[in-house]
């Protein structure tokens, strides 16, 4: 596999792409100026609030931060099993 | 005669205001117009040296704004080129020894005499940077493509944007790319850095010892033909007078004795 990595330069890993990846999260929290832990909290409460109309798969809820030009965009991601009544 | 008032700026030091200034001066300078440099760091003077001027510094930026001497006593001339001019910082006094009112007067005084008054800003975001800015309609912001410098450049968009009423326009020159590196994904290129600042490109310098060599000698790179950080700032200067100079392609993967034959007859261009 490393040989397979070397010859055709899979960047994963790299020292360029860790920086950049964290340049990414840091940056969204610098211009939010967001506090460390933050996010998570804002998690929790958002997918209790979920779950509270629908039964979840808790495991396949995702929340991703991107960056649309200067400006942060949260998704989130929940898959509904069925409504609750 | 209105001239455009440019502030180069960065947030972090040490990442080639100072020389970006010097050679973006010299090089806009080359293409015929009138140029004025204003060493905006009062209390650590360095401009001068890079131009080789030190030793025909009379009076200086803070002199003018408090009216030991006239603008024009102040200005020195540059000893290669008449329609270069250096205003220089105070070496004795600090950052509190001018404010943004002065400085707004100074810049309309400047563009008054100049086409185009370059403004290298300090280090840092507090009172010096602020009035570095006070005067100014647009802003070249620099980085490296290290972590910390390239946060702290994004610090300084954040306040540029704040500005967008009186900062109209503001550009990137990533500096110091070292091509080798970034080919081998052991260094930030020039797209990621521009994913991650979202900002437009006004140019790419790489990595150069002859930048050391020409502080030394007092000459600027952009000044002399034969080196590639030259040719990079000379673009810059370029793109500043609104020409579109195509971006070089920095990857190194390509440097084989092909290539190199084929760019010692077609140069590369940054």
């Amino acid at each position: 596999m490393q040989v397979f990595n070397w010859l055709f330069r899979v960047p994963t890993g790299t020292a360029a792409v860790t920086a950049k990846d964290r340049m990414r999260s840091m940056l969204v929290a610098d211009r939010l100026e967001l506090p460390a832990g933050r996010l998570e909290v804002l998690e929790e409460e958002l997918t209790a609030v979920v779950a509270r109309y629908f039964d979840l798969e808790p495991e396949t809820t995702r929340f991703d931060i991107q960056q649309i030009d200067r400006k942060a965009a949260l998704t989130a991601n929940f898959r509904l099993v069925r409504s609750k009544c | 005669m209105s001239g455009r008032v440019i502030v180069i700026t960065s947030g972090k030091g040490g990442v080639g205001k100072t020389t970006a200034s010097a050679n973006i001066g010299v090089a806009l300078a080359n293409t015929g117009a009138s140029v004025c440099l204003v060493d905006m760091d009062i209390g650590l003077r360095n401009l001068d040296i890079l131009m080789g001027l030190e030793n025909r510094v009379v009076y200086n930026l803070v002199d003018v704004v408090e009216e030991r001497c006239k603008l024009r006593q102040a200005l020195v001339k540059d000893k290669r080129m008449p329609n270069l001019s250096l205003l220089p910082a105070a070496q004795t006094r600090d950052k509190t020894a001018v404010n943004s009112d002065q400085m707004k007067k100074l810049c309309l005084e400047l563009k008054a005499i100049f086409d185009f008054v370059l403004i290298d800003s300090p280090a840092g975001i507090e009172s010096g940077f602020q009035n570095a800015v006070a005067g100014a309609e647009e802003a070249i912001v620099i980085t490296t493509p290290e972590m910390s410098a390239v946060r702290d450049a994004d610090r300084i968009i954040g306040l540029l944007e704040a500005r967008k009423d009186e900062i109209t326009q503001y550009r990137l020159v990533l500096n110091r790319i070292r091509p080798k590196m970034v080919a081998n994904s052991d260094m930030m290129g020039v797209e990621d850095v521009l994913e991650i600042l979202s900002i437009q490109l006004l140019g790419a310098v790489p990595e150069d010892e002859d930048i050391i060599i020409s502080t030394n000698k007092g000459e600027p790179v952009s000044g002399t033909d034969n080196t590639k950080s030259g040719l990079a700032f000379r673009n810059i200067a370029r793109r500043l007078r609104g020409e579109e100079v195509p971006f070089m392609d920095m990857n190194a993967k390509n440097d084989t004795w092909v290539t190199r034959i084929a760019n010692f007859f077609n140069p590369v261009r940054v």
